[in-house]
């Protein structure tokens, strides 16, 4: 999986991989995903926990012999940020899609995610490098923004928003519950 | 959101400290409001000396090095990573009274009252923890 930001946590004892992970999240912007490299046993359960009662997203461990590297996404951005992107309704999008109008999609999962199925034609830029990789988009176009659940999309039309692009949708919910085609 | 969780420290050994100071900083961390309350041997746990050797139990002693292999943190480490990230020290008067020490004693930053200071943080906390 794909991280923002490493910590390294290897070799500390609990409570110290927390106390860790809530002084680095401080420095990271909302949607970036924070990579927690430890060797303490309880620290899933433990940084399972902490995300649930701060509010951040726990995406998942990988375990590496020895070291598990846990990945967290910061929470925070639509609270913050008060930018509202108009939604859309999956089914709606369907239609659209299936009309074969030509649109702009814009699928903001991870790699991992996105190629075990996407619409055709969609633009793949996952949430972590939107801010970054905005240039490669046209902000005269129309673009529907698309993730798992509608929430990273979110996230990620409110950053595109505040770099000039006007015409953004957000499709609720998204990819989850999608029974069109997909390659 | 936020949850409060009060602790009062009443015992002054080494394990009694790990107890009262990997909880408290465990729920700082997870932006809950802590306050600990310190009293009678509890006060050896944020005492300028005593916290940097508070005993182990008797007949622990052989657990020194599994301390260390397994990196735990100095109490004093912990301390600091506490009051860093916010954690209420309330010294209990009282017993700062009959022990006959005053608030220079202590690590910088504490709190000094009664039992009714605690209690006014304790009374709408959500988690409240003896140790």
């Amino acid at each position: 999986m794909e991280s923002n930001h490493v910590l390294d946590a290897k070799g500390l004892a609990c409570p110290m991989p927390i106390v860790k992970t809530k002084k680095t999240m401080k420095d990271l912007e909302p949607g970036e995903v924070l990579e927690i490299q430890a060797t303490d046993k309880g620290s899933t359960a433990d940084l399972q926990a902490w995300a649930k009662s701060t509010g951040h997203e726990y995406l998942g461990t990988e375990t590496e012999g020895d070291t598990l590297r846990h990945f967290l996404r910061k929470a925070g951005a639509i609270e913050a940020e008060g930018v509202v992107i108009p939604e859309i309704s999956l089914d709606e999008f369907k239609e659209k899609v299936d009309k074969n109008e030509n649109l702009t999609v814009l699928d903001v999962r991870e790699i991992e995610e996105y190629e075990e199925g996407h619409i055709e034609g969609a633009i793949h830029i996952p949430l972590g490098e939107v801010e970054q990789r905005a240039g490669e988009l046209d902000k005269e176009d129309v673009i529907y923004v698309i993730c798992h659940s509608g929430r990273r999309s979110e996230l990620a039309a409110q950053t595109i928003a505040k770099k000039g692009f006007k015409q953004l949708f957000n499709v609720v919910p998204g990819m989850r519950d999608w029974t069109g085609k997909t390659i | 959101m936020s949850t409060k969780t009060a602790i009062i420290a009443a015992n002054g050994g080494l394990f009694d400290a790990y107890k009262v100071f990997n909880i408290a900083t465990a729920a700082a961390a997870t932006d809950q409001e802590v306050a600990i309350f310190f009293t009678f041997e509890g006060l050896n746990l944020i005492h300028k000396e005593a916290y940097q050797q508070l005993p182990m139990p008797q007949g622990k002693e052989h657990l020194v090095e599994g301390f260390k292999k397994a990196n735990v943190p100095s109490i004093p480490e912990l301390v600091e990573m506490a009051q860093e990230m916010g954690v209420t020290f309330i010294g209990c008067q009282m017993t700062m009274d009959v022990i006959g020490l005053e608030k220079e004693a202590f690590v910088d930053g504490i709190e000094v009252g009664g039992a009714v200071t605690f209690l006014e943080f304790a009374k709408d906390a959500d988690v409240t923890l003896t140790f």
